[in-house]
């Protein structure tokens, strides 16, 4: 039986990442934001370009990471095994 | 100055005379336009105590100078008049041709006093006025009334009206124009209490500009932008995009606030609703961005197509426990249709459905009562609300007033800031949107507030300082009312990489004096002071500054609670920051220093 790499992670998808990828979560490696996005821009295809930047996998301006509840855009956020990982506008609210 | 007339045109309806006068020469400079202009028209000419349905409560139309130059987004018409929902300041900011149309009579500004002898629509054609009698519009929707007065006047006329909950006095009621509504604090009613169906406006006399090449080529630049990334959200999903995201964050208002998520959430979320209820796109007045989505029942019953909002899906199916999107956008169109505000709607009916649940007596059988899931019962209650029939009679005074008329403790779940049911942001996971919504001069609202931003982004941490973020509470307040008073969309806020140094560049360009990002800065700053002062006026005291109970308490279903102790000390820490005394008060220096000393009217308060 395979075990799944330590830091996959399921990452929730929001408004217009949902409707791209035609699937409300995605599943993506990575033990920082940065490493996690990239792989989730190669994963889910229809997200590399309107979402994420196809050259870096990193989300365009207009869209953010939400990692345990706050906001961030650092690629450099750490995520522990468990991490709650939501992709959504960053334009939250009204 | 350029970009504005400098003249406001006041129109008496007991006696049917009209005059021009000239506005203050630094209110542009002061508070810019639009809601700044109309909050500081009010402050002037509402007496203090005047009631909010009397003829001493002036009704205020304003433009700004953006108006008719081309920017994207900007054609907005706010109103002000004292509410008769909160006794506070009343304001609301509707996008319009209505906005053009009014610039184009060659005022900045319409005050309204007075009560007509009949129920009346007023004309303006450019420096002219009349009142001709409603007759056959009377009982109308509001949007049908506005469609018979072109049909009747001719095209070139906008008009403004209100349904017929305006004409019933309900207290939320709302002026429509161009399919949008100004909505919330009761507008409409204090235009049916003036005996108004609807005003009708024309001119031909836009100000000149004075750098139009400059203005035009910011204009072309500005509506690029609006269709990049910053506005994506609202162009795919519009608003409703909020829905599904807000309940995964546990901020979604649900069952009267019993709760920060709902388990019919995904039934009712704008993914969903764009997948299956999709029926167009459509734009607000001179926008580039087009928000307003529209959506079509699918129910077998007699199909509709109608615009919904984040606001009004939460206010009308999370917070009364309503999943079935047919049911929310059935209700949604009734109340653009009646012409009444729908988070208040909801929010109200929110409060009776709750009445029910404890058995509180609300004066019908108890099979009459609305009940949380009841989709029929969510319709039959805006009729009655519309109407003012039986239980509507009662929800058509907020559920703050309702539950004053009715006691039996149900205040403790009336959800309103100073009468103002609140909008869809559950503040008890949204620490900086908790004080915004407390001190908000116009009650609770998400608009004039603007303080979610904080919380939904990485500015703060969840432990700074209460400094920190009592300020961003008040920057957050102040940009906002920049947006309102130069009459901008918030959509399009992102598109700016410097907000105020930007527009500040444009109102340069526009009036052709020299305005700076800190200007800027310091009009939102005045304007929040304008409006306290006029709840000041107008009995405000300290205790207004408040969460409802509910949200202070502890509540095993609720997501947390806002601890008493800590709401107390951000509001301290809100009235430092703003230079108020600890009892909230604006001190005589600090409205000196904000250079308003001629906006205080003589004899207040
Ligand atoms: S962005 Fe949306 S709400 Fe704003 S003016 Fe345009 S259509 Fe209207």
């Amino acid at each position: 039986m395979t075990m799944p790499p330590p830091d996959l992670h399921t990452v929730e998808l929001f408004g217009v990442p949902r409707l791209l990828a035609g699937a409300r979560a995605a599943e993506a490696v990575g033990a920082t934001l940065a490493e996690l996005a990239a792989d989730l821009a190669r994963r889910v295809p229809a997200l590399s370009g309107p979402v994420l930047d196809p050259a870096s996998g990193w989300p365009n301006a207009g869209y953010a990471f939400v990692v345990g509840e706050r906001f961030t855009r650092d690629p450099a956020h750490a995520l522990p095994g468990d991490a709650s990982i939501l992709l959504v506008a960053s334009v939250a609210g009204g | 100055m350029l970009g504005v007339h400098g003249r406001l045109l006041r129109i008496d309806l007991t006696t049917g005379e009209s005059a021009a006068e000239t506005l203050p020469p630094d209110a542009t400079r002061l508070v810019l336009g639009g809601i700044g202009l109309a909050s500081l028209l009010l402050l002037r000419e509402c007496p203090p105590g005047a009631d909010p349905l009397g003829p001493a409560n002036p009704l205020i139309f304003a433009a700004s100078p953006f108006i008719g130059t081309g920017i994207t987004t900007a054609s907005k018409i706010a109103l002000a008049a004292r509410s008769p929902q909160t006794g506070m300041i009343g304001d609301s900011l509707s996008s319009s041709y209505l906005a053009i149309a009014l610039k184009r009579t060659g005022f900045d500004a319409i005050v309204i006093q007075g009560q007509a002898p009949e129920w009346s629509v007023l004309t303006i054609d450019g420096e002219r006025t009349a009142l001709r009698p409603a007759g056959a519009l009377l009982g109308r929707d509001a949007g049908d009334a506005a469609v018979a007065l072109r049909a009747e006047l001719g095209p070139g006329f906008r008009a403004a009206t209100i349904g017929p909950a305006g004409e019933r006095l309900v207290r939320y009621a709302a002026v429509a124009n161009d399919g949008r509504l100004a909505g919330r604090t009761g507008a409409g009613a204090v235009m049916g209490s003036k005996r108004l169906k609807g005003i009708v406006i024309r001119g031909d006399r836009l100000p000149h500009v004075a750098d139009p090449g400059g203005v035009a080529r910011i204009a072309r630049s500005l509506a690029e932008r609006s269709l990049g990334p910053a506005t994506a959200k609202y162009r795919e999903l519009g608003t409703a995009a909020n829905l599904a995201f807000f309940n995964r964050m546990g901020v979604l208002p649900t069952r009267n606030f019993r709760s920060g998520a709902f388990n019919g959430a995904e039934r009712i979320a704008g993914e969903t609703l764009l997948l299956e209820h999709r029926a167009d796109r459509h734009a607000c007045a001179a926008c580039t961005v087009g928000c307003e989505h529209h959506y079509r029942t699918r129910d077998g019953g007699p199909a509709i197509e109608t615009r919904l909002e984040y606001e009004t899906l939460f206010a009308l199916g999370s917070l009364c426990s309503i999943d079935d999107p047919n049911v929310v956008l059935r209700a949604a169109a009734r109340c653009d249709a009646l012409g009444i505000d729908a988070i208040s709607t909801g929010g109200t009916i929110a409060w009776a459905m709750e009445c029910a649940d404890r058995g509180v007596d609300l004066g019908v059988p108890g099979d009459d009562m609305p009940r949380f899931g009841d989709g029929a019962a969510v319709l039959q209650a805006i009729e009655a609300i519309g109407g003012r029939q039986g239980l509507g009679d009662l929800l058509a005074e907020g559920s703050r007033r309702a539950a004053a008329i009715v006691g039996q403790g149900s205040d403790a779940w009336a959800m309103h800031v100073k009468g103002l049911e609140l909008p869809g942001y559950d503040p008890r996971k949204l620490e900086t949107m908790a004080l915004g919504l407390a001190v908000a001069a116009r009650g609770a609202c998400h608009n004039r507030s603007s303080a979610y931003e904080v919380d939904f982004s990485d500015r703060l941490e969840p432990a700074s300082e209460m400094a920190a973020r009592a300020q961003a509470a008040a920057e957050a307040e102040d940009r906002a009312a920049v947006l309102d008073s130069l009459t901008l969309c918030k959509f399009l806020r992102h598109a700016f990489d410097d907000l105020y140094a930007e527009n500040a560049d444009l109102l340069t360009r526009i009036t052709g004096e020299p305005f700076s990002g800190d200007d800027l800065a310091r009009s939102g700053e005045r304007i929040a002071n304008v409006k306290k002062r006029f709840n000041e006026r107008q009995a405000w005291t300290r205790a207004l500054d408040a969460l409802p109970p509910r949200l202070l308490a502890s509540d095993a279903n609720a997501p947390s609670r806002i601890d008493r102790n800590w709401l107390e000390r951000a509001i301290d820490a809100y009235y430092a920051a703003r230079g108020w005394d600890a009892a909230g008060r604006i001190p005589p220096d600090r409205w000196t220093a904000l250079g308003l000393p001629d906006a205080a009217p003589a004899g207040e308060a």
